[in-house]
């Protein structure tokens, strides 16, 4: 108690608060419902608040929150549904999936979307959302994560073609056509 | 599914390199060079609309994520109920913290205390000392008594007319022991005197001094004292193979020196003190006063406990 300052619960709010919003909707994302969404994001500000006499001022305290929440997120996942088998998701990705891209529908629809995330894997989900909605750098993802950098871009690769599948399906049960993509050599009508 | 018209290995290196370009993670040249194959490239151009798009969606529905303002609100009212941190993180670490302070505290005071009480003990033992030097000097080394008693006149003679009537109350108050002696004693090269009943009972010699207590002061304190008679606090101490027990009353320091037991040497000077207080403050602030230089008090450090 002598080496610490004694952290102010306003200085608390005005660094951690502002990223409520972000932290909500990537829990939301991320979590089965709205009510772990909520347990998950409570224990994150209380968690942060309980270490906030070791954050330092001025660094990322986003970055930060992410890591915090992450952290918490993969306790939480112990009490959820079994994780996907990472590894052969990983390990399938090659290079005909290059020339053989899933085509994305015209109108993506919010509940297709979500339908689709939701088939998606965790682990791929958490690095696509950090770097398409947070805008997180490989960097950044890759310290929050806990991951190799490596890791980090092949996941978020993998998680997009896996996101962009899952949508596909998702809108072609629905009668969704999917775009058309460019054609083959030969195989126009 | 679709497949593309790929023109050449430059679209497989650019599709490679799409979502690294898409993060905005590439570098600069790496970044034109894809920009410059896109623009001739109508299939990756429409592969990287299809990922912005998916993209695009995807944040659509991330920013659709109302998040819930009572939550909001929970959240900073229990934040403002906790201690923060180091001061609240740990329950483990607060009783920890706790239990340290205590130790300390508690071992500060004790060990204050000791302190206290060792040097209570020396200043007992030095001021003990006096009566004890007194009583060896004068009734054992000196042998300053005959063997038969002397006859009270006498001893009240001795001892003049301030001090005679101490005479009777040491004697009435000392169960089994005779008074063979009493005078005022001086100590050569000393301006201190005091009085001196030198008495015998139970197989050996006892000694009753009294002299001025200035200079010198015993301890308060319970810790200090080994008994209480009246108002008066006793104290004790064994010292070059006496017993001694003291007390101090209106100026004066008592003593009762013997090789008797403690218990012994504490009892008698239990039954006397009272009595001789009375005698004492008769005589406080008059002119029976006992008119005696102050002891030159040095505290010695001989004691043994």
């Amino acid at each position: 108690m002598f080496f610490f300052p004694k952290p102010r619960v306003e200085d608390f709010e005005a660094a951690a608060m502002p990223h409520f919003p972000d932290l909500y909707r990537t829990a939301r994302l991320l979590a089965q419902d709205s009510t772990e969404a909520e347990d998950l994001v409570q224990e994150v500000y209380l968690e942060a608040w309980k270490s906030f006499h070791r954050f330092q001022t001025g660094t990322n305290c986003r970055a930060w929150l992410f890591k915090i929440l992450f952290h918490r997120l993969h306790h939480f996942r112990r009490r959820w549904a079994k994780a996907a088998k990472v590894e052969a998701f990983e390990n399938s990705a090659n290079e005909a999936s290059l020339v053989a891209e899933t085509p994305v529908p015209q109108k993506i629809r919010d509940e297709d979307v979500l339908q689709a995330l939701a088939k998606v894997p965790m682990e791929f989900r958490e690095v696509v959302l950090l770097a398409d909605v947070q805008e997180f750098s490989y960097k950044e993802i890759a310290e929050t994560m806990k991951l190799p950098l490596g890791t980090v871009m092949s996941r978020l690769s993998r998680g997009r073609k896996l996101l962009r599948q899952e949508l596909a399906e998702v809108a072609g049960s629905f009668g969704i056509s999917p775009a058309r993509g460019p054609q083959r050599a030969g195989d126009s009508a | 599914m679709n497949v593309l018209n790929f023109n050449s290995e430059q679209c497989l290196r650019v599709r490679r390199k799409l979502d690294a370009y898409l993060s905005n993670e590439l570098l600069v040249e790496t970044t034109s060079e894809v920009l410059r194959h896109l623009e001739s490239c109508e299939a990756c151009s429409q592969e990287l609309e299809a990922r912005t798009r998916l993209r695009d969606a995807l944040r659509r529905v991330a920013a659709s994520q109302v998040p819930p303002e009572d939550l909001r609100q929970s959240i900073e009212r229990q934040v403002r109920k906790m201690q923060p941190g180091f001061w609240g993180g740990s329950r483990r670490l607060r009783w920890a913290l706790a239990l340290a302070g205590v130790v300390v505290i508690v071992g500060s005071i004790a060990t204050r205390q000791w302190i206290t009480v060792q040097r209570g003990r020396r200043v007992v033992a030095s001021v003990l000392a006096i009566g004890v030097s007194d009583h060896i000097q004068c009734a054992i080394k000196g042998h300053n008594y005959p063997d038969i008693a002397n006859p009270p006149d006498k001893l009240r003679e001795k001892l003049g007319p301030r001090y005679a009537g101490l005479l009777d109350v040491v004697q009435q108050n000392l169960p089994g022991f005779e008074v063979l002696e009493a005078h005022i004693c001086s100590i050569p090269g000393s301006p201190r005197k005091y009085i001196h009943f030198i008495t015998r009972g139970r197989g050996t010699i006892l000694s009753v001094i009294l002299t001025r207590s200035e200079g010198a002061q015993l301890p308060a304190g319970k810790s200090l004292r080994s008994g209480v008679s009246g108002s008066l606090n006793l104290y004790e101490a064994h010292l070059d193979g006496m017993n001694a027990a003291g007390f101090e009353s209106s100026g004066y320091l008592g003593f009762v020196v013997s090789d008797l037991s403690p218990a012994i040497t504490m009892e008698l000077a239990s039954g006397l003190a009272p009595p001789l207080k009375g005698v004492l403050d008769a005589g406080s602030g008059s002119e029976a006063q006992l008119d005696l230089f102050p002891v030159l008090f040095a505290p010695i450090t001989t004691a043994r406990w």
